[in-house]
């Protein structure tokens, strides 16, 4: 890297410097007295070749209930948590030379009764949302064994933006047998602030800061396994700003959430592939926090290949969590910190799916492979809330 | 649990030393052999989870973000 880098500077310099007297002296450019070719210069960086497009469309229809919506039958009875989110996305993979992968993910929200949850009750300001998002993954291969990865994006809502970069670093051992992985991430949230009666009083904001690092292990030919350890600490206002909180007063009070908030999770995955060609996945993530809440998450996840184009895939997964220390259903009007939102209660959640893909291989022309894939999912939650989830993906390899 | 995960790490380590030939890692091509599952898959149902629970951030994906409502 070291030496293309020089290679550049020098051809640049060497190209720059004659053109720069030319113009100062009124005189028509001299060629470079130096010429390189583009592989030297640029070395393996080469053209734009699209690897894959892919399209996925879902669909959430969600029901419940909860304590930081108003409009229940009383000013403290939990109000309607009812939306409808269609989301679009796109992924685009391509290389760029033998070095360096680009990853750009879009996805698209359309959201009816957005925050039904909240102060649509007493405003329209957000019953209607379209948001968008792009976020931008560029890989570099180093050497054999090293990838460096740089990835930006940023998202756009009516009353929400959003940014984020990060870097990260992978390095692979014993013949790729094992890949240790750290990655940085910085996002930084910027939105209107509301109260609970729908008024809006400017802008805040707030940051996560995220550092993790990962182990991914060969244990078998027919084993992989993961462990990944991160940390995210975020600062600002940490809430939506119009969550309500009901009160031993029988009236509503905000959300009082504190300014910071340290975040650990510990995850282990397990991919096992099954003499019946089929493979098994296991998943655990433990996961901590200085607000008080502990969650546990396990899932696992059995594909089977009924034919060589089609598999199958189950999956159950729960999530057990306990709830911040402040959260309550009822708070006291002069209590420091109070939260009534039910993502933050304790609480277990269960989701069931299904899926069937295709790959097909493609022998004329175009796509040398395409991939269907129709998918459906149950979550619902012991606090009231359930969401029917329909997911449709079409994609192309080249 | 600290000693959970030392015995975990320690036996990704070990294994560690017995390499998998290249010629005997054709299973992990399969894309139902994938651990993070298809990008677009896994990041709807991680916005799920991380916009409808408390328990997001710290594993490598943004906690916040996206929303407004975490």
């Amino acid at each position: 890297v070291t030496h293309r880098i020089v290679a550049l500077a020098a051809a640049l310099a060497v190209a720059a410097a004659p053109a720069t007297t030319a113009r100062a002296e009124g005189e028509a450019p001299a060629p470079p007295a130096l010429s390189l070719g583009e592989a030297d210069i640029l070395g393996s960086i080469g053209a734009f070749h699209v690897e894959s497009v892919t399209t996925r469309v879902t669909s959430f229809d969600q029901f419940g209930h909860g304590y930081q919506a108003q409009g229940g039958r009383t000013a403290v009875d939990p109000g309607s948590e009812r939306a409808t989110i269609f989301e679009p996305q796109l992924e685009v993979d391509a290389t760029q030379g033998s070095r360096i992968k680009h990853r750009v993910l879009v996805p698209i929200d359309v959201v009816t009764n957005a925050s039904a949850d909240a102060i649509d009750l007493v405003t329209s300001a957000s019953r209607h949302v379209e948001s968008g998002a792009i976020d931008w993954t560029t890989t570099y291969k180093l050497d054999a064994a090293s990838e460096a990865t740089v990835a930006a994006g940023l998202h756009l809502e009516n009353p929400f933006r959003s940014w984020h970069g990060g870097l990260g670093i992978s390095h692979a051992f014993a013949d790729g047998d094992t890949v240790l992985s750290a990655t940085f991430l910085e996002a930084f949230d910027w939105f209107d602030r509301f109260d609970i009666h729908g008024g809006r009083h400017g802008r805040t904001d707030r940051s996560s800061t995220t550092g993790s690092v990962g182990l991914t292990q060969i244990v078998t030919p027919t084993t992989l396994v993961n462990l990944n350890y991160g940390v995210t600490i975020q600062r600002g206002e940490l809430g939506n700003t119009w969550n309500s909180v009901p009160l031993t007063t029988f009236d509503r009070g905000p959300e009082d959430l504190p300014g910071e908030r340290v975040r650990h999770a510990l995850v282990g995955r397990l991919a096992q592939f099954l003499p019946w060609n089929g493979a098994l996945h296991l998943y655990y993530r433990l996961y901590a926090d200085d607000w008080g809440l502990v969650a546990h998450t396990g899932e696992i996840e059995l594909l089977q290949r009924l034919a060589p184009i089609v598999y199958i895939g189950a999956v159950y997964r729960l999530h057990t969590q306990t709830g911040v220390d402040f959260f309550s259903v009822r708070a006291d009007p002069g209590a420091a910190r109070r939260t009534a939102d039910s993502d933050l209660a304790p609480f277990e959640a269960h989701t069931l799916g299904g899926r069937i893909a295709f790959d097909v291989s493609m022998t004329s022309g175009g796509p040398r492979a395409l991939h269907l894939e129709v998918g459906y999912d149950r979550y619902f939650r012991t606090n009231d809330l359930q969401i029917n989830v329909v997911t449709c993906a079409t994609g192309f390899r080249f | 649990v600290r000693a959970r995960v030392a015995a975990l790490l320690a036996f990704a380590l070990v294994a560690g030393c017995a390499t998998v030939p290249q010629n005997r890692r054709a299973h992990f091509a399969d894309p139902m052999m994938s651990l993070t599952g298809e990008p677009l898959d896994a990041a709807r149902r991680q916005k799920l989870y991380d916009t409808r629970e408390g328990a997001a951030g710290g594993d490598g994906a943004p906690a916040g973000g996206g929303c407004g409502c975490q």
